[in-house]
């Protein structure tokens, strides 16, 4: 069932001997696995055998073709108001844009590359106290050419609508709400005004979900659910729930040129045995591989595929913990809790120490390096015997009796939860006793928030810019606050973050924000592998880039992409 | 009650000898070397699910992750699973697991199937109407769907696993026992033991019953091999029993079709165990039904 | 005989007003509602918005008063909106009825393409090596688990023959040869089972009546006698592997729901699992209710065939 977690990648300390040998594969088979392989400029600290960026292609781009993805998404609806689903955005991505945007993989420096760029939007200027931001349209940018939109010029007034839209109800509102009012001086200018100074909010206007859909749709229909039009590269062509969506390319798009690809098709295939298969035959183009050893599986039968590693820069899942109520509103037992967790081991064995131990901020946010276990604080060591005195001082000498319910994004987290089980129960005497749900059980009871016991919990996972990770997930009065906790030190420091404009300064702060998050173990991460992207070898400019799985969210960038075949 | 041909002693023609339930399933078992099979089988089985803290070398829980997905050795017969495991000790435990859901499940359903059945064909009259319609009723839904439905309405366990099965057993056995009663009525026995003012409950224990239980057994036999297929349907649909818990459809269709290729094993095993008992239930089932109710082909 | 019809049609309406509600209740019962379900994604949604939805959709109505809208959505066939999508129920079912009938039709083929000889060659042969072989296969068939069966199918065959079902779905009528590569595993799948069931009830009916005495005698007359006796025997046996087959239809719609997930064909097993896991109740209810129907239209045929054959038989 669809997933709307992006999976970003890790890093490796094992050697590629070594991981070899732990996945299992003898001498026979590790040359096709080595060729083909290109040391590009990955990233300081990956030993893992495939490169995390892909610089541009250098070869000419060619037209036409169809590529075609075997996708484990189907949008539950297509009203981008209702849902921030993976399913719908992994369409939306191509038949929209967004007033901004993040660079795509070709014009990036480096993975992380998250200089914004215009996308509807030409030019931006924002006062000085970030409080009133200017933005100059594109001229001449078309609506798609089908009906009631027929090829019409965007102005400014469309996306004032949509964003007013936003906020009045649905998924994003809490995000459009900071506006506090919108102007329109001429047809390619657009004025907003914001409820309180936010330097960063050019990166909530450049999320993947900020998408801006034509107003006579909405006002015909009534809702967004029956038609996906937009500006973008592609036209949605054909939707077939449950079967697949058909994009046929924009010949009217703004970015003259592209995108390349005549055709983008792509298919609804819940399972993923079907879907290794439909790769493997050549029915799908793109595959994301969530472990080494499914991609040294699916080399030995492709050995020409492309692979590149999805960087990890973050956590997604974590041990969330109903933390309103006892017995896990003490800092205590939560710090306990932690220390009780071997984390490195689940590197080790389950991602063949190619996970991070999981934070919960992209971590070049505050630094350039990926974090050490040592910067991670006290709470995130494996301290067995001191976690256990700590439990008792704060009242469970004996452990208690608790559950733990979760959806299985990817077979390596039902592993996960089983260890964490076995740990708590091994250190603190801690039984838990788990529930496995469906997908929509599992969301809805997770999102309600009323829980009680531990989850497996996630953030969602199109954020890419710093205020969706820190004031919309961690700020107390936030909906999207899905782990239920509320410290009014972080409150004041990502308020506080958003005032700020020096980059040092920024990244300073934010690193406050994460130790204090380590310090009180607000969210409990857990180590998160990012997984691997696998390309038939006849695609061109395919780089994925951090925090934008161009499978999904990041998709956007597939325009940039051509068949040499 | 099974009438076979003894040898006779000193006259020519074969003498028609009563012989018991048991005996009757003996000769037969003997004489068809697929039912002796089936018995062995199930007589694994039991014996394993009773004797599994014995016979495992491992505990079925204890992950060592550090030995994860290793194919089978000597010290791992069968290999183990995604977090070091032992899938041997597992497959061990599962069998208790599988034996159990099976056992409640079709226990549950045949007792209350029985019930329905025996009131509705015992009194007929209105009661049977609208007992038979709630049974064809509860019918057309197919079964996988319905015990989805109400494994989703209660809590995704292995006890409510077990709970929505036995629904799904129940309209059948009904509808088998109600027509074994109706079959059973027309003994003249019952008519006498009716004309003389038996009791009703001395005439169903003493007639009835006993025309009734070689058919749910029979039945029963064959719907505890189904029994552990829905399980593992369920736990496939991600709704059945729960992890850690051994069971063998969990085992099959999380991390066995997960790791499929990387790890063959983890699939092989259970799929093997699940096949191998029900092809056991239903083959022995095939030899109570050869032994004590010829009559009794083809019903559900 | 018409007034058997009669008798029989009007005992299955209450059959299917029962069925009505007991999926009903059983949607209601289930916890989380698809409204939540639908919006708890990002719990963004205010408790004004639920309420306005909950009314739009009429989930506010007291249970009745839903229970009857719905049936009267049924009876006038109009079943409504899916909650999920906003889209037209007819139109979905329209899409996916086709689908697993396919699948469904093509699989009782199949498998009485393969029951039927197998069944008589079993039965005539009893006792003897092809006999066992045909019962260990058919019981292996009920035996193994059916998605256990098609992952393998599937997997396998992409690394032997780098070759799987084209995916998706193509309409016999647009693309004939693109549509049977998609059904032929899948169908094949779940006619295994189906064979298997079948394959043991022909050869046990076909032992039964070739015991009975007439056939014994026609036997003994000689071989012409045989050949006839065949021909009634065979259609003497088919009665209750017809009752099978109609009863098994149920099974096999069943059976539909995990060889379509597997195969990632949109019918109506598929759409009915996801709409459960989704509380989207509409189509769930809907669904449900047009199986029933299909049963009991078909339970309904077969009896009347059952009596139409068998002159002889007697019913309540």
């Amino acid at each position: 069932m669809p997933t709307d977690a992006p999976r970003p990648a890790g890093r490796s300390r094992v050697s590629r001997r070594d991981f070899l040998k732990r996945a299992g594969w003898g001498t026979v088979g590790m040359t096709p696995l080595i060729a083909g392989v290109t040391r590009r400029r990955a990233s300081a600290q990956t030993a893992s055998p495939y490169p995390d960026w892909m610089p541009a292609s250098t070869k000419p781009p060619k037209r036409g073709k169809l590529i075609t993805r075997a996708s484990p998404w189907d949008p539950p609806v297509l009203d981008p108001r209702l849902t921030n689903s993976v399913g719908l955005f992994q369409i939306a991505s191509l038949t929209s844009n967004r007033l901004v945007r993040f660079p795509f993989s070709d014009e990036a420096a480096n993975t992380t590359d998250l200089t914004i760029k215009g996308d509807l939007a030409e030019s931006w200027q924002s006062s000085p106290d970030h409080r009133i931001w200017t933005f100059k349209l594109r001229k001449g940018v078309k609506w798609q050419n089908v009906a009631p939109l027929n090829g019409r010029e965007l102005v400014a007034a469309d996306i004032k609508y949509c964003y007013e839209a936003y906020a009045k109800d649905g998924v994003q509102s809490f995000t459009f709400q900071e506006i506090e009012g919108m102007e329109t001086p001429d047809k390619y200018t657009l004025r907003i005004h914001l409820k309180m100074p936010n330097t960063m909010f050019l990166q909530n206007l450049a999320e993947p979900v900020s998408v801006i859909f034509p107003r006579e749709v909405l006002e015909e229909d009534g809702d967004l659910k029956k038609r996906q039009i937009g500006t973008g590269p592609y036209i949605l062509k054909e939707h077939t729930r449950k079967v697949r969506a058909v994009l046929a390319r924009n010949p009217d798009y703004f970015d003259q040129g592209r995108p390349y690809v005549d055709e983008y098709h792509i298919l609804s295939t819940p399972d993923a045995a079907t879907r290794l298969a439909a790769f493997r035959s050549g029915q799908s183009d793109i595959l994301f591989a969530s472990s080494l050893a499914e991609v040294a599986t699916l080399k030995k039968t492709n050995p020409d595929a492309i692979v590149q590693e999805y960087k990890t820069v973050q956590a997604v899942f974590g041990l969330a913990l109903a933390q309103d109520r006892p017995p896990y509103n003490d800092v205590r037992v939560r710090r306990a809790i932690s220390m009780a967790i071997d984390r490195q081991k689940q590197v080790d064995t389950l991602y063949g120490g190619h996970a991070v131990l999981g934070w919960g901020i992209p971590y070049f946010y505050f630094q350039d390096k990926v974090p050490t276990a040592a910067q991670l604080g006290p709470w995130w060591q494996y301290k067995p015997a001191e976690a256990k005195k700590l439990l008792g001082e704060a009242g469970h000498p004996n452990g208690f009796e608790t559950t733990l319910f979760y959806y299985e994004y990817f077979p390596e987290m039902s592993s996960q939860v089983q260890l964490v089980q076995q740990d708590l129960k091994k250190n603190l005497n801690i039984e838990i006793k788990i529930s496995k749900l469906d997908y929509t059980t599992f969301y809805t009871r997770y999102a309600e928030g009323k829980w009680d016991g531990m989850a497996w919990g996630y953030k969602t996972g199109y954020a890419t810019g710093l205020d969706e990770h820190t004031y919309q997930y961690m700020h107390s009065k936030s909906t999207k606050n899905y782990w239920r906790f509320s410290d009014p030190v972080i409150d004041e420091l990502v308020t506080k973050l958003r005032k700020t404009s020096d980059r040092a300064e920024q990244r300073t702060l934010t690193k406050k924000v994460l130790d204090r998050e380590h310090d009180q173990v607000t969210r409990m991460w857990m180590p998160y592998d990012g997984g691997f992207l696998v390309w038939q070898p006849y695609l061109r400019n395919t780089g994925s880039l951090a925090l934008r799985r161009n499978d999904g969210y990041g998709a956007s960038t597939l325009a940039r992409l051509w068949i040499d075949k | 009650m099974a009438i076979a041909a003894a040898p006779a002693s000193h006259f020519d023609e074969p003498v028609a000898v009563q012989l018991s339930r048991g005996q009757a399933l003996w000769l037969v078992m003997k004489r068809k070397p697929l039912g002796m099979a089936a018995g062995a089988l199930l007589l694994l089985l039991v014996f394993t699910a009773i004797f599994a803290n014995v016979l495992a070398p491992y505990d079925p829980l204890l992950a060592q992750p550090e030995i994860r997905l290793a194919p089978p050795s000597w010290a791992h017969p069968f290999g183990t699973d995604d977090i070091g495991r032992d899938v041997l000790s597992r497959i061990i435990y599962g069998s208790r697991i599988s034996l159990w859901v099976g056992l409640v499940a079709v226990g549950i359903g045949t007792l209350v199937g029985m019930i329905i059945g025996l009131v509705s064909g015992y009194w007929e009259g209105r009661l049977d109407l609208v007992l038979q319609r709630v049974v064809d009723a509860v019918m057309t839904i197919p079964g996988l769907i319905l015990a989805l439905a109400i494994v989703s309405v209660l809590k995704p366990n292995t006890t409510n696993a077990m709970l929505a099965i036995a629904v799904v057993i129940i309209p059948g056995n009904a509808r088998i026992v109600r027509g074994a009663v109706l079959a059973a009525k027309q003994n003249r026995f019952v008519e006498a033991a009716q004309a003389i003012g038996c009791r009703d409950y001395r005439i169903i224990v003493t007639h009835i019953l006993p025309n009734v239980t070689a058919p749910i057994l029979i039945i029963a036999s064959i719907w505890l091999g189904n029994a552990i297929l829905i399980e593992a349907s369920l736990s496939f649909l991600g709704v059945g029993t729960q992890p850690p818990t051994p069971s063998w459809g969990l085992m099959l269709s999380s991390t066995g079709r997960a790791f499929m290729e990387q790890a063959p094993w983890l699939a092989i095993f259970p799929g093997l165990a699940i096949s191998l008992s029900v092809f056991g239930f239903n083959l022995f089932g095939d030899t109570l039904r050869d032994a004590w109710d010829p009559r009794l082909r083809g019903n559900r | 005989m018409y007034k058997y019809v009669a008798r029989r049609l009007v005992l299955s309406i209450p059959v299917l007003v029962l069925s009505s509600l007991i999926v009903f209740g059983l949607m209601r019962v289930m916890p989380g509602d698809a409204l939540t379900a639908l919006m708890g994604e990002s719990g963004n949604v205010s408790a004004k918005e639920l309420q306005k939805l909950r009314k739009d959709l009429g989930l506010d109505l007291p249970y009745y008063k839903q229970y009857l809208i719905w049936v009267w959505q049924m009876v006038s066939l109009n079943p409504g909106d899916s909650i999920f999508t906003n889209e037209p129920i007819s139109v979905a079912l329209k899409k996916s009825i086709p689908v697993t009938l396919e699948l469904a039709v093509l699989a009782m083929i199949l498998g009485l393409v393969i029951a039927i000889p197998v069944g008589v060659l079993s039965a005539t042969r009893q006792d003897k090596p092809a006999d066992y072989v045909g019962r260990v296969a058919a019981i292996s068939g009920l035996s193994i688990p059916d998605f256990w069966l098609g992952t393998l199918v599937i997997t396998f065959a992409a690394i032997w023959f780098r070759w799987i079902p084209p995916l998706g779905y193509a309409s016999f009528w647009d693309s004939p040869w693109t549509n049977i590569q998609q059904f032929l595993l899948p169908a094949a799948v779940l006619g295994f089972r189906l064979s298997s069931a079948t394959m043991r009830m022909t050869r046990s009916t076909l032992l039964e009546v070739l015991r009975e005495d007439y056939v014994r005698t026609a036997w003994a007359k000689g071989l012409e006698g045989r050949v006839i006796v065949y021909k009634h025997a065979l259609k003497n046996a088919m009665i209750p592997v017809i009752t099978l087959v109609g009863g098994q239809f149920g099974t096999l719609l069943a059976g539909t729901v995990i060889v379509e997930w597997i195969f990632a064909l949109p019918g109506m097993g598929r759409l009915t699992v996801e709409a459960i896991l989704y509380r989207d109740y509409p189509i769930v209810q809907t669904n449900v209710m047009l199986v029933a129907l299909t049963l009991v239209t078909l339970n309904l045929l077969v009896d009347l065939t059952y009596a139409w054959l068998d002159p002889r038989i007697r019913y309540q």
